[in-house]
Order: C-alpha cells, then structure tokens, then sequence
C-alpha cells in the first residue's frame, strides 16, 4: 500500500512553532508516512547554519514573555530540539526538507550548504504546489 | 483483556518510555517494533496520558493488536501484538 502523504509548509522560525512541527513530524514518522517540508521565509532563518537548534537565536511566535519558563520546561520534559525531532523523523521515515530559493536569499542562503545537513535540496514554489496537490494531509506552520 | 490476563502475557519486548514526553513513546514503541516478531507481544511503560490514547490508534492504523493497558502509579503499561 503507498504510503499517506503529509506536505507541510515551513514558514515559521519561532522555536515553539518549530517545537510544535517536530512533535507533527514524530507522529507522522510513526505512521510511515511519506514528508515533504518546504521551508518558507522565515523558517530558512533557522535552517541557517549559524542558527539550528541555538534556541538564543529563535524568536518566540507567542507568549514571548514566557520564553524563559517555556525553554526551561521543555529541558525538564526532556523534549528533544526542533533539529533533534527533524534529525530523528528522517532516520524513521521518508522525510525530505526543500529550501524556498527566495527564502534562503532573504537569509544569505544561496547554495544548499548555506544550511544545516537537515535540508536536502532548493526548490521553486511550484515543487511546493504539486506536492500539496498530491498530498493526503497538507499543514502551514 | 483483563488485567490479570495482561500480567500473565508473554512479553517479548519491554519498552520503558517513562523518561519522555510525547512523542517520545510513540516513537520508541515505532523503533522496537522491528526487533520483535509477527505473534510477539510488547509492552510499553510510558508516564505520559496521550500515550493511553496514541498507541490503540497507532496500532489500528499499523494493523497490530492493542491488547489493554494497566494504569499503574504514575504510569502506564501499554500492551500490543505485532501484526
């Protein structure tokens, strides 16, 4: 049986939003479903190399008075980093990450080594289209 | 099944995810499945609630059993057949 198809737009860079993604990303690991990501505008900030998973350098989308309590209840949860929930649901399922070529030229990121070893190529708008057209279940963070 | 039934199971694999909040327990549960074989019964302890939920449904989709759950304290035990 082909496996379900989940297309999730990336355009956040906020470290709860990309927090959020990564539990997304494990559950749909668990189901074996097929993943395309395609990170826009803001979410190439944090697949910059000199960014990842360095949290000081993540904004917060919400409750950015909270950050401090928010972080430090993640490390007492013992949840992993946006970068270590990524890393894990590429080793589980078939996950690929594409680089909006825009987005990374907004950030100073024209060639895919510009960006963190999680990303695999630089795509057009229109590999996102036909993804999202052929996908099962389609989210924007 | 019973609880009882379920203490007297046959557990070919234990998996203890107490340390991890969700999906932290999905996805070890996901990762040691493939150590075991089809019959083989697992168990799963996870402190986390959506656990309770997460696996009897992860199972109908996967198409292995999900046996029963103890609700220990502070934790759960989480039983399932692979397919």
């Amino acid at each position: 049986m082909e496996p379900k198809k989940l297309c999730l737009a990336l355009y956040t860079g906020s470290v709860d939003k990309l927090t959020a993604a990564g539990v997304i990303l494990g559950g749909a690991a668990a189901d074996d479903m097929k993943v395309d990501i395609y990170v826009l505008l803001q979410g190439a900030r944090a697949f910059r190399k000199d960014i990842g998973d360095n949290s000081d350098k993540l904004p917060m989308a919400e409750n950015a008075d909270l950050r401090e309590g928010f972080l430090q209840s993640l490390k007492n949860l013992k949840v992993k980093t946006w970068v270590e929930f990524f890393k894990e649901a590429k080793a589980i399922t078939d996950v690929k990450i594409h680089i909006c070529g825009l987005a990374g030229k907004v950030w100073g990121g024209e060639k895919l080594d510009d960006f963190i070893d999680l990303a695999d190529d630089i795509c057009g708008i229109s590999a996102y289209i036909t993804s999202a057209q052929e996908a099962d279940v389609n989210l924007f963070i | 099944m019973t609880t009882e039934e379920l203490n007297k199971l046959h557990i070919a694999k234990l998996v203890d995810a107490r340390g991890t909040a969700c999906p932290g327990p999905l996805l070890e549960a996901k990762k040691a499945i493939g150590s075991i074989k089809p019959g083989d019964i697992m168990e799963i302890l996870s402190a986390d609630e959506g656990t309770k939920v997460d696996v009897p449904k992860w199972c109908t989709k996967q198409g292995h059993e999900y046996l029963g759950t103890i609700d220990e304290n502070g934790y759960f035990k989480i039983y399932m057949k692979k397919k």
